[in-house]
């Protein structure tokens, strides 16, 4: 037995278990035995509210002399039982406890807390969303008594949609008051907006925030709530659990590659095809753990947008496939091998590879990654986080910090996670311009000057002693740099700062220790193992190709500078889901999949390469991207066309040394996993959190393949030059944009804020600037006029300018600009 | 005998600092500076004290508890008062003010904490407005703040009101009331007086104000001739509070064990009006079972353990006299009523329980219920015994349990013998 294992006696087996262990984690997960809880959630502290758990409980008598345990003529142990049923949900394991979890006072305990429930639950499970996956129903099941003792007519009637914000609505008739979800916000979130109102029977959940249930993570309530109590304004009457198949998949939106589960059914609302009825998380406790941002799981209608793009378009005229496919080849063999690709991170790592091969066999060389914010991901595939890394290991000695970024608005989850790492007494430092965020869970907040985060960190030593001593010193550090406020050479200069300081306190190499970046979209990390960089990007720019093929990068949308570059390119070909005006000013625009509607694999942030499968039927002729790409190989006499993504990996593999072994097989082989969630739960809710898509591969680090990283010299960026009268203009990431793959989710759009730019209130003094006062930016070749935020939330001299709130581009990186009120 | 609470009764305006310190005031709290705060804890567990607030814990172990290595620690005062029936702590701190908070400083000195709060129902913002000015007054003659008397050991009082619940009497719920928080009991372990569950998360112990009033006396006189009053293991007097069918309600201050309800009930409370004869006694407000008031019961000591001896408790001693006309089904139901309406709600079987309860019993005493709703409330309520968070749920069940088991015949002449409907009947309110 080692150190830190105690015996406890469960329904007298004995079993070995950590000591500390929750007495319900410990039976399901040692014992097999499914203690049942309402109130208790292995991810939250436990509260003994619901009283479902209520076992016997007692100690093995010792000998005080001898420390024997003693035991009755039979040679059984002789056990001090308590005189009362205990919570298993508030009791930890130590050495000698006794537990019965099947004696008659047990069946009873629980058949009496089920009575009591539901005297006061309604009987609709018929209309509840709940209906086939609810604990309340199955412990009923399994613990409750045949019938009710209650008179129907006394029970409560209360309100039935109560909404608790334009995401989610609460039932109040169905609520047990288990306080799950006060306690997900509470706790896991740090955003405390929901509470318990009044008392005794009329206890109930309210939202205290304006606008109500104002947080990212509201949807995981809906998961948790062991009754149908909570549902959301997207799934709420939708369909019945027991018509959905759940397809496994990667949230699209960022870089944390939440494993999501997509509930589809055929519908009659898409044409009798396969459609997406909700967004639920896939239990991978490396990556998302149980919980996904809302914006993964209400950000799933663009896939279904009426505005995509649905049919090849030559010359500006509808087509077909095999039109398009042979005018494209006459253009790419008429380039004399000046072709350029650039492609965005909404690309599947197959279809970058099949880009790839397009552009190369035809003599192109320039491979370029969109946007052009962020870079450095080559040094996060060097020093990255190792091999084996889990955020939530985090903890007491472990360092964590984070510079350059939003995390909650860009990668919300690893917000989530890393509030955890600080809770559980990570040091964690949140090093930015401005305040953001995740300075709430922070041990340290140093500020630098607007775009200057690499001098600072290159300078650390000197600027922030105590902080560089303490994140050296750490057992563990984790770096997430991002590139907020930065141009591209300021994003290299940082990256290279962050890998240099790793490599001096020799912080990589190892689990839990390393870069991250928060990369845009699901796949920034494939595009650098593809081979495609924004460097490359900006040399597009400076030299137009012949031909461009311009893949899922929706530049336009994105850069109020590119049209000037964009316009002398003599033929761009366009693959992507909408008919962006990168699309209109195509020779050929190719309508292709989004994730939804096909296979294929992601790399995420932490290198972990994850598949994602076929769960909607398609729009219009949309393919696969790599799908389309390797049939213009095809008609090109350049290989076969390949028949399915996983085929396309296979080559990938074999000629890529990153993905070597990465075969689908592999990728999707799951293991039992804590909390144990599996399919016949009982208690946790939710029939979508089981992982039956696979926990995906991690890269290894060139570190831990054996290469000593080398630490490079840090070219820091040329200072800005800031006028009198003049800004610098900080762009910013809101996670609810305009942006063509969140903008179709309307139900969102309540929450998705009026373009605003936020100005240092001595600034807005100054120019009698006044908050909600509507104001001009300019900026060279660009302006906009927005409504000023004076709330604190910008340094002095500088404008923080938030993209994709407005319809025409805002600035993309750091530069200068004024300001005026209109 | 001369009075150790209610010593209003013996000097007049004790109230005032002058008259309070002129009376042996705070030469408890000299005598414990002068002590180790060992000595101190030594001294209380000689007394036998044991809590007023109604469990009947041993105050001096309760203080033993306290980790001493631990840099911040609270003494709490529970001045919530809100058991049915019990209006002592209030006379004690309108009239007796200084003693209570003498002994919350002889507490607090023994544990050495860095502050006192006394949590206040909020119905008490005129005692608490008063305190204030008493901490004042005292502070200026240096007996609260800095360097207490001189002894190098400083400690602040602060006052806090509640906002109207009984459950913010239970110590851990008063304790989140007392934070800010949702006034819910919290999950023992870890208790008050450890780490991770008092105040704030610090060491804190939570005594009940007459309790702590009973520490100059000690201090003063010593624990083992405080013993000498009552029995073994209910030293010391009680200030007993009786209501109901009395000729004189009121407080009484009887050392234990020397005392019959009948003597209580019929002596110094002046025996029931009007001549009629006594049905029943709840010697503990509605929280404690009722008892029939039987010659057995009438010569019952008042201590803590006779009162057990009758299957029912002294609890805070808050006893309410029910005549021969009372409806016992009607007195459950009001009980009913309190616990349904000050359940907190956290755990299901005292949220649910004590709705039901209610809704079955305003049923019967309509005269709709059947017979079978009489072993419905019966079996409802010993449900909720003994698996719910706190004792209000315990608590809750015993109006129902103890008014059954002694007064059937009262809820079975509401319903009709066949559970078929029964005729209407005066439900007595
Ligand atoms: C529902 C409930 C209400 C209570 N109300 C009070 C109260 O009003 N005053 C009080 O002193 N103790 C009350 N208590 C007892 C306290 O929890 C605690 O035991 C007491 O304050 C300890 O002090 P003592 O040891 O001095 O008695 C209550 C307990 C429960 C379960
Ligand atoms: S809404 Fe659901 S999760 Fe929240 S307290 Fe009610 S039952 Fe529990
Ligand atoms: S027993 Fe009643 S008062 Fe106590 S925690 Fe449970 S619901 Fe609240
Ligand atoms: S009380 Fe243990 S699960 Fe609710």
């Amino acid at each position: 037995m080692s150190d830190n294992m105690v015996k406890i006696i469960i329904d007298d087996v004995e079993y070995e278990v950590p000591a500390g262990m929750n007495v319900v984690d410990a039976a399901k997960w040692h014992a097999s035995n499914d203690i049942p809880v309402f109130c208790y959630h292995p991810k939250m502290e436990p509260v003994g509210m619901c009283r479902m758990c209520l076992v016997e409980m007692g100690t093995l008598q010792r000998n005080p002399e001898t420390g024997a345990v003693m035991t009755d003529e039979d040679g059984n142990p002789l056990v001090r039982w308590f005189p009362k049923l205990q919570t298993a949900c508030t009791q930890v394991a130590t050495d000698g406890m006794v537990f019965r979890t099947n004696t008659q006072a047990v069946v009873d305990a629980r058949e009496n807390v089920l009575e009591f429930l539901l005297t006061s639950h309604p009987l609709d499970c018929p209309i509840c969303d709940k209906g086939g996956e609810c604990p309340l129903q199955n412990l009923t099941m399994a613990h409750g008594p045949g019938e009710s003792r209650m008179n129907f007519s006394d029970k409560m009637k209360l309100d039935k949609h109560v909404p608790l914000g334009d995401l989610i609505f609460l039932d109040e008739e169905r609520c047990i008051q288990c306080g799950r979800c006060v306690r997900f916000q509470d706790e896991l979130v740090g955003d405390d907006v929901l509470a318990f109102h009044e008392r005794g029977r009329t206890l109930q959940i309210i939202t205290n925030s304006d606008p109500g249930f104002d947080t990212y993570f509201s949807g995981n309530t809906t998961d948790i709530c062991p009754v149908g109590a909570l549902t959301t304004a997207d799934f709420r009457f939708g369909a019945r659990p027991w018509e959905l198949t759940e397809v496994p998949s990667i949230d699209p939106h960022d870089a944390a590659g939440s494993n999501i589960s997509l509930s589809v059914r055929l519908d009659r609302d898409f044409g009798g095809r396969a459609m997406i009825k909700r967004v639920m998380p896939r239990q991978n406790e490396y990556v998302n753990e149980l919980w996904i941002s809302d914006k993964a799981r209400f950000g799933h209608h663009f896939t279904r947008s009426e505005d995509r793009l649905q049919k090849p378009v030559v010359d500006g005229k509808d087509s077909d496939w095999a039109t398009a496919i042979s005018t494209i080849a006459g253009l790419l063999e008429g380039a004399d091998g000046d072709i350029a690709a650039i492609a965005g991170s909404g690309m599947s790592n197959e279809d970058l590879f099949a880009l790839r091969s397009l552009v190369t066999a035809n003599g192109g060389k320039r491979l370029g990654a969109w946007p052009t914010t962020h870079t450095g991901a080559d040094l996060v595939a060097a020093v990255g986080v190792g091999v084996g890394t889990n955020l939530s290991d985090l903890g007491a000695g472990d360092a964590v910090l984070i510079v350059a970024s939003d995390l909650e608005e860009e990668v919300p989850i690893w917000r989530l996670r890393l509030k955890g790492a600080h809770d559980r007494g990570a040091y964690v430092v949140v090093a930015n311009a401005r305040k953001t965020r995740m300075d709430d869970f922070a041990s340290a907040t140093p500020r630098y000057q607007a775009g200057k985060a690499a001098h600072w960190l290159d300078g650390i030593d000197k600027a922030d002693p105590e902080v560089a001593k303490a994140l050296k010193a750490a057992q563990n550090l984790v770096i997430v740099a991002g590139a907020e406020g930065l141009t591209l050479d300021g994003s290299r200069a940082l990256m290279q700062s962050a890998a240099n300081f790793l490599i001096d306190s020799g912080h990589y190499g190892k689990a839990n220790n390393g870069l991250m970046s928060p990369l845009p979209g699901p796949n920034g990390m494939g595009l650098h193992y593809v081979g495609f960089t924004p460097e490359v990007t900006a040399d597009i720019a400076q030299n137009p190709p012949k031909v461009l093929i311009v893949a899922q990068a929706e530049i336009l949308s994105d850069d109020p500078y590119a049209r000037a570059w964009l316009d002398k390119v003599e033929t761009i070909i366009s693959l992507n889901l909408f008919p962006d005006a990168v699309a209109d000013m195509a020779a050929i625009a190719l309508p292709i999949q989004s994730f939804a509607e096909r296979d294929g694999t992601f790399t995420n942030g932490e290198r972990r390469v994850q598949r994602f499968y076929t769960a909607q039927g398609p729009m219009g002729d949309a393919l696969p991207a790599w799908q389309a790409l390797s049939r213009i190989s095809e008609h090109m006499g350049q290989g076969k066309a390949k028949a399915s993504a996983a085929a396309v990996m296979v080559m990938m593999s074999n000629e890529l040394p990153a993905f070597e072994g990465m075969r689908y097989r592999e990728l999707s082989r799951t293991e039992r996993q804590f909390p144990d969630i599996s399919g016949d739960d009982m208690y946790y809710g939710g029939t979508a959190y089981q992982n039956k898509g696979g926990l995906g591969k991690v890269i290894p680090t060139t570190a831990e393949q054996g290469e000593t990283p080398a630490r490079a010299d840090v070219s820091l960026p040329p200072v800005l030059e800031v006028g009198k009268g003049q800004f610098v203009v900080l762009p910013a990431t809101r996670l609810y944009n305009l942006e063509s793959t969140f903008r179709p989710s309307t139900l969102v759009h309540p929450r998705i804020m009026s373009p605003f730019v936020e100005v240092n209130a001595a600034d807005a003094a100054r120019l009698d600037i006044n908050n909600g006062d509507v104001v001009e930016v300019k900026l060279p070749d660009v302006s906009v006029r927005v409504r000023a935020s004076v709330n604190g939330g910008a340094p002095e001299g500088a404008l923080v300018l938030p993209r994709h709130l407005t319809d025409d581009p805002t600035p993309m990186t750091v530069a200068v600009g004024e300001i005026a009120k209109v | 005998m001369t009075h150790i609470i209610l010593r209003e009764k013996d000097v007049p305006n004790i109230r005032e600092l002058d008259v309070y310190l002129a009376n042996e005031g705070f030469d408890g709290l000299k005598k414990a500076v002068s002590m180790k705060p060992s000595e101190v804890i030594d001294e209380m567990k000689r007394s036998n004290l044991r809590g007023r607030g109604g469990a009947g814990f041993p105050t001096g172990i309760k203080w033993s508890f306290i980790p001493q290595s631990e840099p911040v620690k609270y003494v709490v005062v529970n001045a919530d008062e809100s058991e049915t029936g019990t209006f002592k702590d209030r006379q004690i701190m309108e009239n007796n003010p200084y003693q209570m908070i003498e002994g919350a400083l002889i507490c607090a000195y023994a544990i050495q904490a860095t502050a006192v709060y006394i949590y206040l129902r909020g119905e008490f913002w005129d005692i608490a407005h008063d305190l204030d000015e008493r901490i004042e007054a005292a502070r200026a003659q240096n007996l609260v703040g800095d360097d207490i008397l001189g002894s190098g050991y400083s400690c602040e009082v602060y006052t806090h009101l509640g906002a109207g619940a009984y459950i913010c009497g239970e110590e851990s719920a008063l304790l989140n009331s007392l934070e800010g928080l949702l006034g819910q009991p919290r999950v023992r372990p870890p208790f008050p007086a450890q780490k991770g569950g008092g105040l704030y998360k610090e060491p804190t112990v939570v005594n009940n104000v007459e309790t702590l009033a009973n520490a100059p006396y000690i201090l003063r006189v010593g624990g083992e001739k405080f013993a000498e009053l009552g029995t073994q293991q209910s030293t010391g007097t009680k200030v007993i509070c009786v209501s109901g069918h009395v000729n004189k309600p009121g407080n009484y201050e009887l050392e234990m064990g020397k005392h019959t309800f009948r003597d209580l009930i019929f002596e110094m409370a002046g025996g029931i009006p009007d001549g009629k004869g006594i049905k029943a006694i709840l010697p503990s407000g509605g929280s404690g079972p009722i008892v029939p008031a039987t010659d057995e019961v009438l010569d019952t000591k008042l201590t803590y353990e006779d009162c057990q001896s009758i299957d029912t408790i002294l609890g805070s001693a808050s006893v309410m006299i029910l005549d021969e006309t009372v409806d016992i089904t009607w007195a459950a139901s009001k009980m009913t009523k309190f616990f349904k309406h000050e359940s907190c709600g956290k755990c299901t079987p005292c949220r649910e329980g004590t709705f039901w309860l209610d809704k079955v019993i305003d049923r019967i005493l309509r005269g709709e219920g059947k017979r079978s709703d009489v072993e419905l409330i019966n079996n409802v309520a010993a449900n909720m015994q003994g698996t719910t968070l706190c004792a209000l749920g315990d608590f809750a069940a015993n109006p129902i349990l103890a008014t059954i088991r002694h007064f059937p015949e009262d809820f079975y002449a509401h319903v009709d013998g066949d559970d078929e409907k029964a005729p209407v009947k005066a439900a007595g309110d």
